[in-house]
C-alpha cells in the first residue's frame, strides 16, 4: 500500500522519536513508545485504522491485513 | 456466492468473544470463531483452497482466487515466541488446497509458555452477518466445516 498512511500513523504516534519499537503481527501494529500518552487515537480513527487497543505500554494498532507492509512503511520513515 | 471455510485444527468450537484478546473478541478485523486445539502437536491446516498471502510462524492468511482472505491465527500473543515452536510448511505465495497441511505447532508447549493456545478463524473485512452455517461449541475434527462465508 504505497500511501501517506505510514507516515500519517507515524505522526499520530509521537513521531520518530516516541518510537521504541513497531512489531507488525498480521492485521496489528504492536508499537512500544516512550510515551503512550502521545497517541492521538482520533487521528488514528481518522486515518481509517480498525482500532486502538492499550495493554500496558503497549499500544496496538488495528489497520487490517497491511499491517506488514505499513510496519515496513513505518522502519523506513525511521 | 458462499465458500465453505474449513477448521485447520482439531478441538472445541467456542465463540470470538471467548477469546482472550480484544481484537479478536471485538471481531475488529472481522467475524469468525475460534478452536480450542487438542494439545496433541499437529499440523494447522489451510481452512480454504487459495494462495498463502501472508505468512507468519505463527499465523497465516490464504485468499481464495476471488479475493476472499481467511486469517488462522495458532494462540494468543504468540508473536512473541518469535517463531520457535512453529515448523512451516509451506512459503509465502505458494497455492494450497483447502485441509493442506500449513503450519506445525505443538499446543501444549503455548499453554505451558502461559499463553493461551486458541486458534481465531477470520473472514477479514467480512460484514458482521455475512458468516452463516456457524459452527456451535463443542468438538470439531481438522478440516470440518467451521462456517460458511457468504460474499
Amino acid at each position: 500500500m504505497a500511501d501517506d498512511r505510514a507516515a500519517k500513523i507515524l505522526a499520530a504516534i509521537g513521531g520518530p522519536d516516541n518510537i521504541i519499537e513497531i512489531e507488525p503481527c498480521i492485521t496489528r501494529l504492536r508499537c512500544e513508545l516512550e510515551d503512550g500518552g502521545k497517541v492521538d487515537e482520533a487521528a488514528l480513527k481518522a486515518i481509517g485504522v480498525h482500532g486502538v487497543v492499550r495493554a500496558g505500554g503497549v499500544v496496538q494498532i488495528i489497520v487490517g491485513p497491511e499491517a506488514d507492509t505499513i510496519a515496513s512503511d513505518i522502519e523506513d520513515l525511521l | 456466492m458462499t465458500l465453505r471455510v474449513l477448521s485447520p485444527v482439531a478441538g472445541q468450537v467456542i465463540p470470538l468473544t471467548d477469546v482472550p484478546d480484544p481484537v479478536f473478541a471485538q471481531a475488529m478485523v472481522g467475524p469468525g470463531v475460534a478452536v480450542r486445539p487438542e494439545s496433541a502437536a499437529g499440523d494447522a491446516v489451510s481452512p480454504v483452497d487459495g494462495t498463502v498471502v501472508t505468512l507468519h510462524p505463527h499465523a497465516f492468511v490464504v485468499a481464495t482466487a476471488d479475493g476472499a482472505a481467511v486469517l488462522v491465527h495458532l494462540g494468543i500473543d504468540t508473536v512473541k515466541l518469535k517463531g520457535e515452536g512453529f515448523t512451516l510448511h509451506v512459503v509465502k505465495g505458494e497455492s494450497v488446497r483447502a485441509g493442506q497441511a500449513v503450519i506445525g505447532w505443538d499446543p501444549a508447549a503455548v499453554e505451558q509458555g502461559g499463553r493461551s493456545a486458541i486458534c481465531p478463524v477470520i473472514a477479514l473485512d467480512a460484514g458482521v452477518d455475512s458468516l452463516i452455517e456457524v459452527r456451535g461449541r463443542g468438538p470439531i475434527a481438522a478440516g470440518d466445516l467451521l462456517f460458511t462465508w457468504e460474499r
